[in-house]
């Protein structure tokens, strides 16, 4: 695999595309979950986790199921079902597993079933790495590596938004800006800041 | 119930009459450059200082008044943002650049957060970056130095970044020209031996300090050397640090109390992560000149920063910088 | 009736998805960068939130409680790949333009809330007046936002000029522009409601 072009896929996917700042995808969450760090970073982690697994999952079904049978119109009902039958299973088999990490991550799996990140990362890399119907060269790497990109970017946004907010906690924002107004002002100048990642090539 | 205790963010020290001090000093820092940029670029400059510090002084007072918090202009910070702001233009921009970017720097960058101190980002830099975003035609075209008749140039980074001239001499101007300022730019960061000039007034003060200023020229410099060029080590260090808003950037906003990082360990992290981002901004990036970006980008870090980077509290010797 | 007329009015008013509830903010600041597609993305949330409450509400004595979600995802699913398939069919130029966010209606926390909240609670009747309310106060919202960033952010409404000669702000049709708006909106209505009483609660809201 060329390096360039894992590259730009690292650089678009946690800068310029940043799914939470640039695509609108997965807000619920990072508005939810951004209050403080702790939480923040294991929600990043689950996120990262649970993309990366779907959409090699969602690839698969994708190229060995929906087109050999030609029922590609079902593939939103398709994915939402198995990312949703995919996470309950994480969730079981941690719970069953390791207590500790169930504490720390667990609970947010249920969240990320409705993260509209997932969904949207899965049906990107189809729209991305088909064409006509059949797989690019290299379509389930670069899958793959779309979505993990995608999870870090997330992360990296999750966090830089939860430190910023423990700080407004102790500044004197305007009553009818606190909260929800003041978290988009953020996400906005973070969304112009990143902007200067605008047309990486390498 | 009324507090008493007031728990509020850094800076703490700077009481009822040093954020005046500091504030003031900063301006007077800027004079040499906003007088340079006056001979430089003409009266465009002094049209377009004179309304992007109106605008941000008008609006911070209005934007008091009807929330009812004390009035501070006198404080001096609005108009450092104004001042800073303005520098951060070229000098043909129609004078209602300065009045948005002014309005936004004040309302939505600072006021939103609550005021001075709160601010989690560079009001004038951001107020850069959203101008750049919505008009970027009247943002990126410079007048050249010396003509009355606002012929457009490119800045030298830009000729770099375009390719087609690779130093220099190629370029027809010499170290001596960017040291001066004749060149292509935004009003206030051409001159560089003004900004030196200020800088080390407020070095000198203690105003500010020499951890991120160093620390960003340095990475930016030396990672341009290395990297900058097709081989490694063929970049050119000087032209690296002297075209561009690098100094500017470096002395004047990458050391705003408020939106960077109250250690000195915290402030070196700043300032080589400004430095590799401004680096790669310029080396990759779509744009010619990454400073401004940059320093927004770490700017948000800095929450982040602050947190694992503690600031000493007790036993440093002078603890002006708060 | 009144009862009826209540449901649908307070999806409007009080109980509006994106100023009030805080919800679905995504294909909010998404699809908001021009009045035509805010109107083509509420009225496909719209078609399905009012089907997938009717169905809901009719078969919600029949779904055992312990797989709730997963019928009721089976269910709005299938509604937005009908929407997917009618767009494709009759309004390819739309369905361009929404992108992804077609199918992401699915995942749009307002109809999955409405489902849980209201519909598996309510009568059929009652479901229907629910759903569509909220779904023309998210229509309404979205077009708000959108009214604001296409006349500022390209000089025009509904792909019509408005005044000649005026430069409109692009990054407002940008990213930073829809989280921008957006803010600033909810903080109009949290003043205009904190005017009117005294809803603290209000602005803690937000979905997940």
């Amino acid at each position: 695999m060329d390096f360039a072009r894992i590259m730009t896929i690292a650089v678009s996917m946690i800068f310029i595309n940043n799914f939470i700042l640039s695509k609108f995808l997965g807000l619920c969450p990072f508005l939810g979950v951004s209050k403080e760090t702790k939480p923040a970073v294991s929600m990043g982690l689950a996120v990262i986790f649970v993309m990366t697994c779907s959409a090699v999952i969602t690839w698969s079904i994708y190229n060995y199921l929906l087109i050999p049978f030609g029922i590609t119109y079902l593939r939103t009902i398709t994915f939402i079902l198995v990312i949703a039958a995919f996470v309950q299973l994480i969730e079981m088999v941690i719970r069953k597993f390791s207590l500790a990490l169930y504490r720390s991550l667990g609970i947010y799996l249920p969240l990320i079933t409705t993260n509209c990140a997932v969904l949207g990362v899965t049906i990107l890399n189809v729209d991305d790495f088909f064409i006509q119907g059949k797989p690019i060269p290299g379509s389930f790497f670069f899958a793959t590596l779309q979505a993990f990109f995608a999870g870090v970017g997330f992360l990296l946004a999750l966090i830089i938004m939860s430190g910023i907010r423990e700080r407004l906690e102790l500044t004197d924002v305007p009553p009818s800006m606190q909260g929800i107004p003041i978290a988009f002002i953020v996400a906005s100048l973070m969304s112009l800041a990143f902007m200067g990642f605008s047309g990486f090539k390498f | 119930m009324p507090d008493k205790l007031i728990v509020s963010t850094s800076p703490h020290i700077l009481g009822c009459d040093l954020t005046p001090k500091v504030m003031w000093s900063v301006i007077g820092a800027l004079i040499p450059a906003a007088i340079a940029s006056v001979i430089i670029f003409g009266m465009p400059s002094v049209k377009i200082m004179a309304v992007a510090v109106f605008t941000c002084v008008a609006c911070e007072a209005l934007i008091q008044k009807l929330t009812g918090r004390a009035v501070t202009i006198h404080d001096g910070s609005a108009a450092l943002t104004g001042l800073l702001l303005a520098f951060n233009l070229s000098s043909n921009v129609p004078f209602w650049i300065p009045l948005v970017g002014g309005i936004f720097a004040i309302a939505l960058v600072k006021h939103a957060f609550g005021g001075l101190g709160a601010n989690v980002f560079n009001p004038a830099l951001a107020a850069r970056a959203f101008l750049l975003a919505s008009w970027p035609t009247h943002m990126t075209a410079f007048t050249r130095p010396f003509a009355a008749d606002a012929v457009t140039s490119a800045t030298p980074l830009m000729m770099f970044k375009e390719g087609k001239v690779g130093t220099l001499v190629e370029m027809g101007i010499s170290y001596w020209d960017l040291f001066l300022g004749r060149r292509g730019g935004c009003l206030g960061e051409v001159c560089i031996i003004a900004l030196v000039c200020g800088a080390a007034y407020l070095l000198w003060k203690r105003y500010i300090w020499w951890q991120t200023p160093f620390s960003f020229i340095l990475t930016t410099g030396s990672l341009c050397w290395i990297f900058g060029a097709r081989g490694y080590f063929q970049g050119d260090f000087l032209f690296s640090i002297l075209s561009g808003g690098l100094i500017l950037g470096a002395f004047f906003m990458a050391t705003d109390y408020v939106t960077t990082p109250l250690a000195h360990t915290g402030q070196v992290f700043f300032g080589v992560g400004c430095g590799v981002l401004t680096f790669l901004i310029r080396k990759f990036g779509g744009y010619p000149e990454g400073v401004s970006y940059s320093i927004l980008i770490m700017n948000a870090f800095v929450p982040l920063i602050d947190r694992y980077v503690k600031p000493k509290i007790y036993g440093t010797a002078k603890a002006v910088k708060g | 009736m009144k009862r009826l007329l209540h449901e649908f009015t307070k999806g409007i008013t009080i109980e509006n998805p994106t100023f009030g509830l805080i919800l679905g903010l995504c294909p909010t600041l998404a699809v908001s960068t021009s009045l035509g597609n805010a109107i083509g993305m509420g009225a496909a949330a719209t078609f399905v939130l009012v089907c997938s409450n009717t169905i809901v509400s009719s078969v919600r004595r029949i779904i055992p409680d312990r797989i709730r979600l997963p019928a009721f995802i089976v269910i709005i699913a299938t509604f937005v790949t009908m929407c997917e398939l009618i767009m494709k069919a009759y309004a390819p130029a739309l369905d361009v333009s929404l992108g992804i966010f077609v199918p992401l209606i699915v995942v749009n926390c307002i109809i999955m809330a409405r489902a849980e909240a209201f519909a598996c609670k309510h009568g059929v009747g009652a479901s229907i007046f629910d759903g569509l309310g909220m779904g023309v106060g998210f229509t309404l919202g979205l077009c708000v936002i959108a009214s604001v960033r296409e006349i500022l952010g390209a000089g025009s409404i509904a792909g019509k000029q408005l005044i000649p000669g005026f430069q409109p702000a692009t990054v407002l049709i940008l990213a930073p522009g829809a989280l921008a708006t957006l803010g600033l909106l909810i903080a109009l209505s949290n003043l205009m409601k904190s005017k009117k009483s005294t809803c603290r609660a209000c602005r803690k809201g937000g979905c997940g």
